[in-house]
């Protein structure tokens, strides 16, 4: 399982820019690096001087007791305060830059936290989704964050600035991504006892490819046609997994854990944990508590037929 | 010396205790969850008498803390005894208006408005009984003997709180029960 | 000699009837300020063993992906409990240790101006540690993390009763700091010797003041939000709550108005045992005594103005956001002042490069490194970034224990031969020193490239991401050097109370009053004082003796 996510996954750091924003912090970024790298190595090097110059030696008198030195005191403050002013300037311009105002905007795409997953929602076709987000690239996208109980965060660092999910308040963050591509990301702030696990995937599509997507997880699910597969619908819907999921096109309609309608389409489980297979499936199904301790789907006694059942309903639901 | 500098030090950080109440109480009146008509549950004119009480409480201190000066130890006790009916009469006034409007069903956890009116009146409260008994323990302390003579620091120190429980009220009191009459 | 001032405390607390031969009893029933100011450093470094325990543990579990030495449940805990206790029951008696043991005698004062109530803070911020603790068997300790943000902190996601323990724990430990900081005002102000005047007083008792009046101004933010904290959790109240239109972000503003403080408050007594070590290890005045004062009175007085500078990532608008960029990076500017002021104290001087030294030039490189990350803090897009990473991580730990805590060490070292009246042997301060410092820079160093590489804290795990395992297994490592190293410090310590050679008063040629008495000083500090007319009183009595 381990090796497979390996696989899955793909780092990125903060330098490496896949957006517009991006770009533009780091600019800031790797001027702040050059300027804080001048400071730490001058404090360094007039360290190192002074102790090696001035270094007591056997019998020597008492120094010069000197006390202060205009200029160098005008000095100690005044450089700093140039380069703190010359570094607030790029602030404001970079904020202004990167986050422009949202009034009157509407979001292209709502994404809310949850303890622990993350739920996306696509206003213009009325689409929803789970954890594996994507995103159309060259084009401005407006994200508008909330979330659903805790304060959680979205941070994807190739994409730039992260921003608080905090319930009851709408934040909105603009993307401009350049590149398709499977770019990593992860909550940011402390949201409880899976806080780890819960990581971000977005899926950069060319347009074509996105609508396409898009068209596709707006649909309902699919009518399955084997007999087990009918009767993993039957259980799914009779048990309390209904309650709490929702499967579009049937009488499955919660929203506390994630939509299901297609979750045979995403290549992994529960926000990064795992890649989507059967197996994986089955294992997730009976102990949830084993895999994601503290999660809030709770253990069920499911014996094998159920489970097989279950799962390959679940599969179905490409 | 050091006793009246120790007690406006007090003061001064149990002042920005109570700023920070009266933030939250303010920041929740203009949140979407408050419901201005509660605030017509609140009896202001009872309030408002027993207020006079704790204001008037301040005057017989002052009259206390001057016969003390004055080496008038019999005085001193009179009007510290009435200092401390007074400061009674006000908590008793608290006491009457929480349970008229328990009554009402309005309690700290119905709403926000409850919320934040009974956690900033109640600290308050609870600061008035802890300068009861540090009254108390100065008028024992006459009693005893211990201030026939002037010259100790413990009247002007125990007043110090006890005017700044007064100045709080007066604060709270214009914010909570005062103001929304001039805003409507 | 001019005629003798007897200081007041000695005249208010004539029989005190407490001799040194009472054994432990003498030690719990104690109002001297010495006992008192060892028994918080004691408190702190037993605090300081089981929060670095705490810490060790989940480094195991961190040091290799998707590792299950600890479930999150406990990990949560620990970290929480970590951050906690380093903060509120490690720094804090720390600095209050070196505050009560020093600021009377470097006054010239034989007692604090309320020593009952100087034991009463001890106590009362001694039992809110061990309530803290004592959640671990009712229930679990607390689980939110140090700053404990709403509304995870609300009874609905934090069923146990770890949070309630934070509460009360902090709020006994703010009443016993808020307590000690009055006692030590009246003290500074009403209780000096009657030559000495504010400009004559060394800078470590100018910060303690400046300290003092911070503790004052920002604990009452805490204790309010804890209040509502606790009314929420136990009379549901819906002050964070926000199903009836309570604030989360209350929360937040709350306790970072105080928390960005409480920072500074950690840091500017290290700042004021650094200027004492710069100076006297030099043997030079310090460089710039009006800008280091002033300096940390500009800090005390900003630190009120960037509490929003931790929630640049709540989305609160470009125009809050840059006014507390700007203030922040203010700060900066007066904490570079201080940096280049103590390399200054140094140019010229005649340097004499003890353990105490050591750690104050160590001081110099990793703070500059934690206030550097911390500027990048203030730059809010660079904050965007970063915050809540692996680089916070690193910063604070660099701020806290690069700056705070080797201002503590530099302490330590200077004045252990007062306090005890043995030498530390210096060859075995410096294995120390080089051990506390390897493990401490490997620890973090690497924290600050694990951030970037897009590691949140505080996850109990993290997918075998190339890079991560083995930075994280450094950290690991680095992690263990240091927990050595405070081992064998505290065998040093013991080693050299039982052992080490007898201190003189005045081991290190130094320059403030505390230097005049024997070391250890009598339960009375002080039988006779000569008059001030420096900041540097004894080294002018020194002169004086010297000339006749």
């Amino acid at each position: 399982m381990t090796h497979a996510c390996q696989i899955l996954l793909t780092i990125q750091s903060v330098f490496e820019s896949a957006t517009v924003e991006s770009e533009k912090v780091n600019a800031l970024t790797f001027r702040f690096i050059i300027a804080g790298s001048f400071i730490f190595l001058l404090v360094a090097g007039l360290l190192v001087y002074v102790s090696v110059k001035f270094r007591a030696r056997l019998a020597d008198a008492e120094p010069i007791q000197a006390r202060r030195n205009i200029k160098a005191e005008v000095a100690m403050i005044g450089i700093p305060f140039l380069m703190v002013a010359f570094f607030f300037y790029l602030t404001i311009k970079t904020m202004e830059a990167t986050e422009p105002s949202v009034y009157n905007q509407k979001p292209d795409i709502i994404i809310i936290a949850h303890q622990w997953w993350w739920e996306a929602r696509y206003p213009a076709k009325n689409a929803v989704t789970a954890n594996e987000i994507h995103i159309p690239v060259q084009k401005k996208i407006l994200l508008r964050l909330n979330s659903a109980d805790v304060i959680h965060d979205w941070w994807v660092p190739s994409f730039g600035p992260k921003m608080d999910m905090v319930p009851g308040i709408n934040n909105y963050l603009w993307l401009y991504i350049r590149k398709p591509g499977i770019y990593e990301g992860t909550c940011s702030e402390f949201c409880g006892a899976q806080h780890a696990w819960m990581r971000i995937r977005v899926i950069a599509q060319d347009t074509v490819d996105f609508q396409k997507w898009l068209t596709a997880a707006a649909m309902p699910a699919r009518q399955p046609a084997t007999a087990p597969a009918l009767s993993g619908r039957a259980i799914f819907m009779g048990l309390t997994c209904a309650g709490c999921h929702a499967v579009r096109g049937t009488i499955a309609r919660g929203r506390a854990g994630p939509d299901l309608t297609h979750l045979a389409s995403r290549k992994t489980l529960l926000s990064g944990k795992m890649e989507n297979t059967d197996e994986n499936l089955g294992k997730w199904l009976s102990h949830p508590q084993k895999i994601k301790p503290g999660a809030h789907m709770p253990d069920f006694i499911l014996n094998k037929d159920t489970l097989t059942a279950l799962v390959t309903y679940l599969h179905t639901l490409q | 010396m050091e006793n009246k500098l120790m007690i406006k030090l007090v003061v001064g950080t149990e002042a920005l205790f109570f700023v920070a109440l009266i933030f939250g109480y303010v920041y929740f009146a203009f949140k979407p969850g408050y419901d201005p008509r509660v605030l017509r549950l609140l009896h202001t004119r009872s309030t408002g008498i027993f207020s006079l009480f704790l204001f008037s409480s301040s005057f017989t201190f002052w009259r206390a803390a001057v016969n003390f000066d004055k080496g008038k130890p019999s005085r001193l006790k009179v009007w510290l005894a009435i200092t401390i009916a007074l400061g009674c009469l006000f908590l008793f006034g608290q006491g009457r208006e929480y349970f008229n409007l328990f009554r009402e069903n309005l309690t700290i956890s119905s709403n926000l408005f409850g919320t934040s009116f009974f956690t900033l009146t109640g600290f308050h409260g609870l600061h008035v009984f802890i300068g009861l008994i540090m009254l108390s323990i100065v008028l024992l302390l006459a009693f005893l003997g211990d201030l026939d003579r002037p010259g100790s620091s413990v009247i002007e120190t125990v007043g110090i709180y006890w005017h700044f429980v007064d100045v709080v009220w007066f604060f709270v009191f214009s914010l909570v029960y005062v103001l929304p009459h001039f805003l409507k | 000699m001019e005629p003798v001032h007897l200081p007041r405390p000695q005249s208010e607390l004539p029989d005190l009837n407490i001799s040194n031969g009472q054994g432990l009893l003498q030690w719990i029933s104690t109002v001297d300020h010495k006992q008192i100011g060892i028994m918080y450093l004691l408190f702190s470094v037993l605090f300081l063993c089981i929060g670095g325990l705490a810490a060790l543990l989940f480094r195991i579990q961190l040091a290799l992906p998707n590792n299950a030495f600890i479930g999150p449940e406990m990990f949560s805990q620990l970290f929480t409990m970590h951050g906690t206790t380093m903060i509120f029951f490690v720094l804090t008696p720390g600095i209050l240790g070196f505050s009560v043991y020093f600021t009377p005698l470097m006054i010239g004062a034989n007692e604090m101006a309320f020593p009952r109530l100087n034991a009463f803070s001890l106590w009362i911020a001694f039992f809110g540690a061990l309530l803290l603790y004592f959640s671990f068997f009712n229930g679990g300790a607390p689980d939110g993390g140090w700053f404990n943000y709403a509304p995870l902190n609300e009874k609905q996601y934090a069923s146990g009763n770890g949070i309630d323990y934070y509460c009360i724990g902090l709020l006994l430990g703010g009443i016993g700091t808020a307590s000690t900081a009055i006692n030590l005002i009246v003290t500074i102000l009403q209780c000096r010797v009657k030559t000495m005047g504010l400009h004559h007083l060394s800078v470590f008792v100018w910060m303690v003041l400046v300290n003092s009046f911070l503790i004052l101004a920002a604990f009452p933010a805490i204790n309010a939000a804890l209040c509502m904290l606790l009314l929420d959790r136990q009379l549901q109240a819906h002050f964070f709550d926000l199903s009836a239109g309570g604030s989360p972000l209350l929360w937040q503003h709350l306790f970072w108005l105080f928390g960005h403080p409480e920072v500074y408050i950690l840091i500017l007594p290290s700042f004021g045992i650094l200027s004492e070590v710069f100076q006297v290890f030099s043997r030079k005045p310090i460089f710039g005594y009006g800008l280091l004062v002033g300096s940390g009175i500009v800090i005390a007085l900003l630190a009120f103005g960037v509490w929003m500078h931790h929630m640049f990532a709540a989305g609160l608008g470009i125009t809050i956001n840059g006014f507390f960029s700007a203030s922040s990076l203010l700060i900066g500017v007066a904490t570079g002042v201080k940096i280049f002021s103590w390399i200054a104290t140094m140019w010229g001087g005649s340097l004499r490069f003890t353990t105490a030294m050591m750690f104050a030039c160590a001081f110099l490189v990793e703070f500059t490194i934690g206030g550097l990350s911390g500027i990048s803090f203030a730059i809010v897009p660079i904050d965007w970034q970063l915050t809540d990473t692996y680089y916070v991580v690193a910063h604070i730990h660099y701020v806290f224990i690069g700056g705070s805590l080797f201002g503590l060490l530099a302490g330590l070292f200077y004045w252990f031969p007062k306090m005890s009246g043995r030498m530390i042997r210096d060859r075995n301060g410096k294995i120390f020193f080089w051990l506390f410092v390897a493990g401490f820079n490997m620890t973090f160093l690497v924290q600050h490239a694990l951030g970037a590489m897009g590691m949140s804290r505080r996850v109990y795990t993290y997918p075998d991401v190339p890079g991560y395992g083995t930075l994280n297994l450094i950290s690991t490592c680095g992690a263990f050097i240091m927990g050595i190293s405070v081992l064998y410090l505290l065998y040093l310590l013991i080693q050299s109370k039982r052992y080490g050679k007898e201190a003189p008063g005045d081991p290190w040629d130094a320059y403030t009053l505390e230097w005049m008495t024997p070391s250890p000083p009598a339960l009375k500090n002080f039988e006779a004082l000569p008059p001030v007319h420096s900041e540097r009183p004894f080294r002018d009595l020194k002169i004086e003796r010297q000339e006749k």
